[in-house]
């Protein structure tokens, strides 16, 4: 039994114009010590996918409709106000996007990394105060039991991310969710976050959901890679596999826009044509056709199913794996068509 | 899982991208109060108010101490009549022979008590009602915002008197009174500040670390939407003594012998030509305690702001 299972989860806004499926039939699993990465456009449902994990979907106007999520065997979308809470921050964790926001100003570093120790754990004021230094050092602030004591804007960008981490990591949750965790940061610390949270993750054998846009934090990190489009999973596969045979025409699309330093320049970098759709009036068929250059009529009338294409290889799309059918402008080889 | 185990071989710590100038931290950590009282103290202007305050409020509270023996009683009559100051009446004395120096002081008790009093309840009734409105929304907070309104549409100090016409003019009516008419505007602030601090994505991390309802509103959001509140409370007490000062010159607030700064303007209106430090001990008085309570809660506002990295 895998650690994390959803199945056809759906969360649905209503909002005054119309009701937004912003995760319609997400399945995926994961494992412990294992990470997943979910990626796509803005808006194609990363994020509400994570929130759902975390029961953290604000009602009245959002909710999850349909699906299940299992954690461990156990339900989370049958458990109670105070299981959940229980649940949150000790077995799930989250990591948030900007970490000059994330953390309250009126509180110490040190006081805030403590705070789920004492809300799950009970501990005092000093246990919690030392295991903050512990962490703190994990995480590679030096003077760790100075820097405890500091407040969030005496912290630099790269510090304060740091400090997330080592809140989300304070109970030793089972699996971490890693929300654009590098998107606010300068590409150096980027590279410094990443192998911190991979080096945390041999160390306690968290389960990792890295939700990004940026495929290079994917092809660094991830084991299985879910591909989202206008809140549809489009594909879902090991990370090898999806990099180097991807099979949906978005995910092509999204490599294939991706400056590449291993191709020389042949004006193939090919940006995906057009806008992703509103939610609200998501396109009939696959929502992908009216940008998909290999579009048919088929697409238009039937939404595809996600289908097993071996090895745990799947994609949402007429045509995958029908081998001429469709060809890539630019190949992993290099050779453009 | 494991737990994060100490580094060892292989696992060195990792290395930290940059440290500060002069290495460990750069300067000692202080609390949040800490650290607005050392921006508080740069702050000559607050200093001088908050100084001028201190003497006022000890110079009122011990006044049993001290005025009786060295001056006079504020209520006995026993001196002559419009005395202009000297040393033993350093204020003078009024039209029925009373030391103006020892009415100024006792009076101040009571314009400093109405001021602090009344806005305790107004703040009081404003962080609930605010709090409630920001946090629930919906039907509450409209039901709520429509009642602050309809204190609004009165004017405030006809409302006043309307309000202690129907209670009764006392010093325990006054300030119940002033209490009731301040709420509107704490809850306002309070409500549009905590409006602001809950989109904050630490209240977002909050939630996703498992804090309950009453932990991120108590923890997490009311410290940071506080500030304002503290900033406006402290200025209101200047506003609440000036409309102490107007209802008791008008009659509807202390009643005499009781002094009140606003009573002795009152008594003193008609004299104003022949007996000029009539009005101006007390408005002097008044004056400065209000700019007081104005000038600490301008310098509250620059020093509780933990944005303020100098």
């Amino acid at each position: 039994m895998a650690l994390l299972e959803v199945k056809n989860l759906k969360t649905q806004f209503t909002t005054r114009d119309g009701v937004v499926r912003a995760v319609d039939g997400a399945t995926f699993s994961l494992e412990s010590g294992k990470t997943l990465a979910i990626v796509g456009e803005s808006g194609s449902g990363k994020s509400v996918t994570a929130l759902s994990i975390m029961r953290l979907i604000a009602g009245p106007q959002g909710k999850i409709a349909e699906g299940e999520i299992t954690l461990a065997g156990v339900n989370i979308l049958g458990m109670s106000d105070a299981q959940v809470r229980a649940m949150r921050g000790d077995r799930i964790a989250m990591i948030f996007q900007d970490p000059m926001t994330s953390l309250n100003p009126v509180f110490r570093v040190g006081h805030q990394i403590g705070e789920s120790l004492r809300v799950h754990k009970g501990m005092n004021k000093r246990d919690a105060d030392a295991k903050a230094i512990e962490l703190l050092d994990l995480v590679g602030i030096p003077h760790a039991a100075e820097r405890v004591r500091d407040y969030p804007h005496q912290f630099s960008g790269g510090m304060r991310q740091r400090a997330m981490i080592a809140m989300a990591l304070a109970c030793e949750p089972d699996i971490l969710i890693a929300d654009e965790p590098t998107t606010a940061l300068d590409v150096t610390i980027q590279a410094q976050i990443l192998e911190l949270m991979m080096e945390l993750q041999k160390r306690t054998g968290a389960a990792i959901i890295m939700i990004t846009h940026d495929l290079g934090v994917v092809a660094e990190m991830a084991d299985d890679v879910l591909v989202m489009y206008a809140g549809k999973q489009i594909e879902y596969a090991p990370a090898d596999d999806l990099f180097y045979d991807p099979l949906h025409p978005y995910t092509w699309g999204l490599l294939d826009s991706l400056p590449r330093h291993d191709i020389v320049d042949k004006g193939t970098l090919c940006p995906i044509e057009g806008q992703p759709p509103s939610l609200i009036d998501v396109p009939s068929g696959c929502a992908f056709h009216p940008r998909c250059p290999y579009a048919q009529s088929r697409c238009t009338a039937e939404s595809p199913q996600l289908r097993d294409l071996g090895d745990g290889h799947r994609v949402a799309c007429h045509f995958a794996g029908e081998p001429d059918f469709l060809r890539r402008c630019m190949t992993p080889g290099g050779e453009g068509v | 899982m494991h737990p994060p185990t100490e580094p060892s071989e292989g696992t060195a710590p990792i290395q930290v991208e940059s440290t500060q100038p002069g290495g460990a931290a750069a300067r000692p950590s202080r609390t949040l109060w800490g650290d607005a009282i050392i921006r508080l103290r740069k702050n000559k202007l607050a200093i001088a108010g908050l100084i001028w305050l201190v003497i006022v409020v000890t110079a009122v509270l011990s006044a049993d101490l001290w005025v009786p023996k060295y001056f006079a009683n504020p209520i006995s009559t026993e001196f002559a009549s419009l005395e202009s100051p000297s040393a033993a009446h350093p204020f003078g004395t009024d039209r029925i022979g009373r030391d103006a120096f020892s009415r100024v002081v006792y009076g101040g008790r009571v314009s400093l008590a109405v001021g602090v009093l009344a806005v305790s309840i107004s703040v009081v009734i404003g962080l609930l009602l605010g709090t409630l409105a920001a946090y629930y929304g919906g039907f509450w907070d409209a039901m709520i915002m429509r009642t602050a309104d309809i204190f609004f549409a009165f004017p405030y100090t006809l409302f006043a008197i309307v309000l202690l016409a129907i209670l009764g003019p006392s010093f325990w009516n006054v300030f119940i009174a002033i209490g009731i008419l301040g709420w509107p505007s704490i809850a306002r602030v309070l409500r549009s500040s905590i409006l602001s601090v809950k989109e904050n994505e630490y209240v977002d991390a909050a939630h996703a670390m498992g804090a309950s309802n009453w932990r991120i509103m108590t923890r997490h959001i009311l410290p940071n939407a506080i500030a304002p509140i503290i900033v406006y409370g402290t200025m209101s007490v200047g506003g609440a003594i000036l409309t102490e000062a107007a209802l008791s010159f008008l009659g509807m607030g202390v009643q005499a012998p009781t002094p009140s700064w606003g009573v002795m303007l009152s008594e003193a209106k008609s004299l104003m030509v022949a007996a000029p430090w009539l009005t101006v001990y007390p408005g002097f008085a008044i004056l400065t305690t209000v700019l007081a309570f104005v000038l600490i809660g301008d310098g509250l506002r620059d020093a509780l702001d933990v944005k303020m990295k100098d």
